[in-house]
């Protein structure tokens, strides 16, 4: 568990905390999201995919209801769910700087079109139909854009 | 293997590996990674990409985080012991107590009943037992019947010469009656007319007739517990001047026991 921590607790965090602003907030997910991994570490199957995508799913799942939940709507001051995103994206266009993230050059070098369509699913919590109503793109073009885009990416990775 | 390409190429590993499919549709893409290693690859590539695109944009939390989460794991957790069990637990109880009830019940209903059992059989024993008396007090009064029967026929004719045989010395109290057709010639006795000392299981009665001072054997007959009939008819004898009874080994016997004899009438 202390080795998944060092290893992961980064990461995740990356993703929760562009999809939930606040730092405490996304800190508090972090340690839900461990917890719960503790806890369900049972329900992971390894023949269906790697731990950490696993656990990057709980992560986001977390983040996600907690993003719609009550009382965190109750704290961006009632804001309704359409307005909520829209918050969201404002705030992150400050927020998701590269370099304060520490995002590294070789990942800005993704085509700005196919690396905007992935960070929004995986950094910011759009579902994928949710994310091509969002760019008032077919489907179709999203799951084409997001395919370009890992491949881009594992391209760079090798 | 076109197949297997499209389905790749679809880009539904990539929105798999970002948790955008629905249970239904993970477990069809599991099962076609089951089936294909190339889709597996493909899985566990896009899987490193996101892992490393992840890492890359890491966030490093708080120092503070790493302990509280760590305190919050080794938190004993507090499984309640018998909050889900509760119900079913003491469902159990009343049905044990109800069950155990039922039992002592059941004991004791068995209880009664094989003592009652045991009073039924005594019963029937003792009622068999009577039974068997009044038959065989029954059969005995039958059989004295016959024989009083017999003698008062014989009473309604005059061929039947009735003699009557005493004790003698060592059975002074015995005495019988032996009933001889004048015309026939055929001798009768009657259970119901005698008084003879008991034989044991080895000897019965042999009846003789004295004739010109020889004995004559008319034939042998048990004691009455061993007869059949009441009346009981001998040997025929043209003439005779007494009648005796000896006890004689069962069969009888050639020549009669003299100091066996038990009864003798002269005629």
């Amino acid at each position: 568990m202390k080795a998944l921590y060092d290893m992961y607790s980064g990461a995740l965090l990356g993703v929760i905390s562009r999809i939930v602003i606040h730092t405490e907030i996304a800190e508090d997910l972090l340690q839900e999201t461990f917890v719960k991994i503790w806890n369900s570490a049972s329900s992971y199957d390894s023949s269906k995919g790697r731990l950490f995508t696993w656990m990057m799913n709980v992560a986001r799942n977390l983040s996600i209801d907690k993003l719609r939940s009550k009382d965190f709507k109750n704290a961006a001051k009632n804001q309704d769910i359409e307005n909520n995103v829209d918050f969201i994206d404002e705030q992150k266009r400050v927020t998701f700087n590269a370099d304060t993230l520490g995002l590294k050059e070789l990942v800005t070098k993704l085509k700005p079109e196919f690396k905007n369509v992935l960070d929004m699913i995986y950094f910011k919590g759009y579902t994928h139909v949710e994310a091509a109503e969002e760019l008032n793109l077919p489907l179709g073009t999203v799951k084409t854009r997001i395919r370009m885009a890992i491949l881009e990416l594992r391209k760079n990775f090798n | 293997m076109e197949e297997v390409k499209a389905y790749i190429e679809s880009g539904i590993l990539e929105l798999y590996v970002l948790g955008q499919l629905s249970a239904e549709e993970c477990s069809e893409v599991a099962a076609m990674a089951q089936k294909h290693p190339e889709v597996k690859a493909e899985i566990l590539a896009i899987e490193l990409a996101m892992e490393t695109y992840a890492l890359q944009n890491a966030v490093e939390p708080s120092a503070n985080i790493e302990d509280q989460i760590f305190a919050k794991i080794a938190e004993p957790k507090i499984v309640p012991l018998y909050d889900n069990n509760d119900g079913k637990v003491r469902k159990l109880r009343y049905a044990l107590v109800a069950c155990s009830i039922l039992l002592a019940i059941s004991i004791g209903a068995l209880f009664s009943a094989h003592k009652e059992l045991k009073d039924a059989n005594f019963q029937i024993t003792a009622l068999n037992s009577d039974k068997e008396k009044f038959a065989q007090t029954v059969s005995q009064l039958e059989f004295q019947n016959a024989g009083m029967e017999n003698r008062i026929a014989m009473t309604k004719t005059d061929e039947w010469t009735t003699v009557k045989l005493a004790g003698v010395k060592t059975s002074p109290k015995a005495e019988m009656l032996v009933y001889w057709n004048k015309v026939n010639k055929n001798i009768l006795i009657n259970y119901a007319a005698m008084d003879l000392p008991k034989t044991d299981q080895a000897h019965e009665y042999q009846l003789w007739a004295l004739v010109d001072g020889k004995p004559v054997s008319l034939g042998i007959f048990g004691d009455s517990e061993r007869a059949k009939d009441a009346v009981k008819q001998m040997d025929a004898i043209e003439k005779a001047q007494a009648f005796a009874v000896t006890i004689e080994p069962v069969g009888g016997s050639v020549n009669p026991t003299m100091e066996k004899m038990v009864v003798m009438g002269a005629i």
